[in-house]
């Protein structure tokens, strides 16, 4: 079974119609103007946990969504 | 065969269109909460002046005969199709990005015209 | 029993010690290979192999197991390539069969644009020291008969970069005889053994914590595959790595030899045949970052019907096995290592889609840096203070996997 995300217009979907939105959050105690772009450009917390993200319902609506995903099990909050 | 269809695409805010008044007889796909596509003739009264209202022949489609069409949509939708008649959804079926409307008496199948003969192909 | 069982590896295990010289994190494929170089180059045995699992459970033991140098920028030529060559003298070097088959590399273009870039690809590789020549169609049909030329009418095979030198080896052998190498002359490797934090004097790294107390180190080395950022953060460092899932599957027996790697970038998969004779497959990463071993069915289909347009003969075969690995992406598609900013933690990570075949040089490198505190000129190009210099890597074209 495929991961599935709820599309507030659509429906319920499987993984294979969204093309996947990373936020990038730079934390507050990275600081000046090099190290903030450096970071928001590269570095990434890469959570194992409980993320909120974006997907774009590209073989739907065509409209951005947000979404909470653990990445450790994949599961949709 | 899936043919190029002539309609008008409408963006505007969610409250207009879901207050508008559309032609008789036309058919009104809800793209998105901004976003109609309209078949049908007529005008169209909309509450929004920043509506944005175009022709729009980007999209083909045909009717299939609702049994053979369920047929074929079971065995290549990984999602629920809808139960209620008339009904309009939109996803992956056999792979593309379809849009489909269901009433009594037809399937109507639609899909971006670039994808139109792919579609076809992947069509009983 | 299955063909794979031969003398037994002598793998000698021992309890862990309240200190070593060097504690490196993660019991696969480059965290052996570091301990492995350590011990028979540098003489250094003191050394604790820390792994989570079972030694080469993870992405050791989840990949497609394709050796091959043909990269797209210099710098990465000339890494893999050693990597090549010191692959070849393994089996010589540690008297265990590790399956080593050279098998060449056929990487498939159906565009244009493909044509020269593999035409490019053929010429810097000759360049660097890596044996790769842009064939034409007929002689790709000498090398691999099974193709179809057609790409079923829709993905005409135009051309190929010919990897000569591209190869495979056994994963799980590979992890043993670098297990077993590394452990005769004293190196400790622990199995169920997870690091859970990291011991810190001030800014600098100066051990482990564990279930069963911390040990101290030198020098940690995070060897670790698919939550390096989780042991990074330990030591307060932000890595450029998302980690990602790929997938890849094996089919049942195929009746027929078939001799070459075959890949198409424009297709996005590869496949090579195993010992047993099975077809074995793999495609591109999930689009989204993941630490799940979830498999879908969306992958088989999609990756399947991919490479039937160039090898229709799949058709007849059967999917009997999938598996899914974490893959540790970096963002310009080349790997990241050496030391990080933190006195006492280096890294080797950002191997992607791309660590088994880094497996040795990756090794010998990283030992090298940590017997000598210097930097090899090998691996120079690919530390993590790239990313703040503005001297990325960028080779994703060549990753195979996107």
């Amino acid at each position: 079974m495929s991961l599935r995300i709820t599309c507030p217009h659509c429906g319920v979907r499987p993984l294979e119609e969204y093309l996947y939105g990373e936020v990038p959050v730079v934390p507050d105690d990275v600081v000046g103007d090099d190290a903030r772009d450096l970071d928001r450009a590269f570095m990434r917390a890469n959570t194992e946990g409980v993320i909120r993200e974006r997907w774009f319902h590209a073989m739907g609506c065509r409209r951005w969504l947000w979404a909470d995903r653990d990445t450790r099990t994949d599961e949709m909050l | 065969m899936l043919e190029r269809l002539e309609g008008l695409r409408i963006i505007a805010n969610a409250q207009a269109l879901d207050a508008a008044v559309w032609p008789n007889g036309s058919r009104v796909f809800r793209l998105a909460a901004d976003d109609v596509f309209l078949l049908g003739d007529g005008e169209v009264h909309l509450d929004d002046p920043h509506a944005i209202v175009e022709l729009e022949t980007g999209f083909s489609g045909m009717s299939m005969e609702p049994a053979a069409a369920l047929d074929w949509l079971e065995s290549t939708c990984e999602w629920e199709l809808p139960g209620q008649r008339p009904a309009f959804a939109q996803g992956a079926v056999a792979g593309l990005a379809v849009k489909l409307w269901f009433d009594e008496t037809e399937v109507f199948v639609m899909t971006a015209s670039a994808l139109a003969a792919e579609l076809e192909e992947r069509m009983p | 029993m299955n063909e794979f069982i031969e003398a037994k590896v002598a793998l000698q295990w021992q309890q862990p010690k309240a200190a070593y010289d060097v504690v490196i994190v993660g019991g696969g494929g480059h965290g052996l290979a570091t301990a492995y170089y350590l011990a028979t180059r540098h003489g250094i045995t003191n050394v604790g192999v820390f792994e989570r699992s079972y030694i080469g459970g993870g992405n050791s033991g989840r990949n497609t197991t394709v050796i091959r140098a043909n990269y797209g920028i210099p710098e990465a030529v000339r890494f893999y390539q050693r990597s090549l060559e010191l692959f070849a003298s393994l089996e010589d070097e540690t008297d265990r069969w590790i399956m080593h088959n050279q098998k060449g590399l056929l990487w498939m273009t159906h565009t244009e644009h493909g044509m020269r870039a593999e035409k490019a690809r053929a010429a810097v590789n000759t360049a660097f020291g890596a044996k790769t020549r842009y064939v034409e169609p007929e002689e790709i049909k000498e090398i691999c008969p099974q193709i179809d030329l057609s790409g079923g009418g829709k993905f005409p095979v135009l051309g190929a970069s010919y990897h000569e030198e591209g190869a495979t080896a056994r994963h799980d052998r590979v992890v043993w005889a670098l297990a077993e190498g590394a452990m005769h002359r004293g190196v400790h490797v622990h199995q169920r053994a997870p690091v859970t934090g990291l011991l810190r004097d001030g800014d600098r790294v100066t051990g482990i914590e564990t279930p069963d107390g911390p040990v101290s180190a030198g020098v940690v080395v995070s060897a670790v595959g698919g939550h390096v950022t989780t042991l990074a953060s330990m030591a307060g460092l932000r890595l450029p790595i998302r980690s990602h899932p790929l997938q890849a599957f094996v089919t049942n027996h195929y009746a027929q030899a078939f001799d070459a790697i075959a890949a198409s970038t424009d297709l996005l998969f590869y496949m090579s045949q195993t010992a047993r004779g099975e077809m074995l497959l793999g495609a591109e990463i999930d689009r989204q970052p993941s630490y799940s071993y979830r498999s879908g069915h969306h992958f088989l289909e999609s990756c399947a019907h991919r490479a039937m347009t160039l090898f229709p003969f799949l058709r007849d075969l059967r999917i009997l096995r999938q598996w899914t690995g974490i893959c540790d992406m970096s963002p310009d598609y080349s790997p990241i290592m050496g030391k990080t900013g933190v006195d006492g933690f280096l890294v080797t990570t950002g191997w992607g889609t791309w660590g088994f075949k880094a497996i040795p040089v990756g090794g010998e490198q990283m030992a090298q840096l940590i017997a000598t505190d210097k930097t090899p000129e090998l691996i120079a190009p690919f530390s993590l203070d790239r990313f703040a210099r503005d001297r990325t890597l960028a080779d994703r074209g060549s990753a195979g996997t996107h």
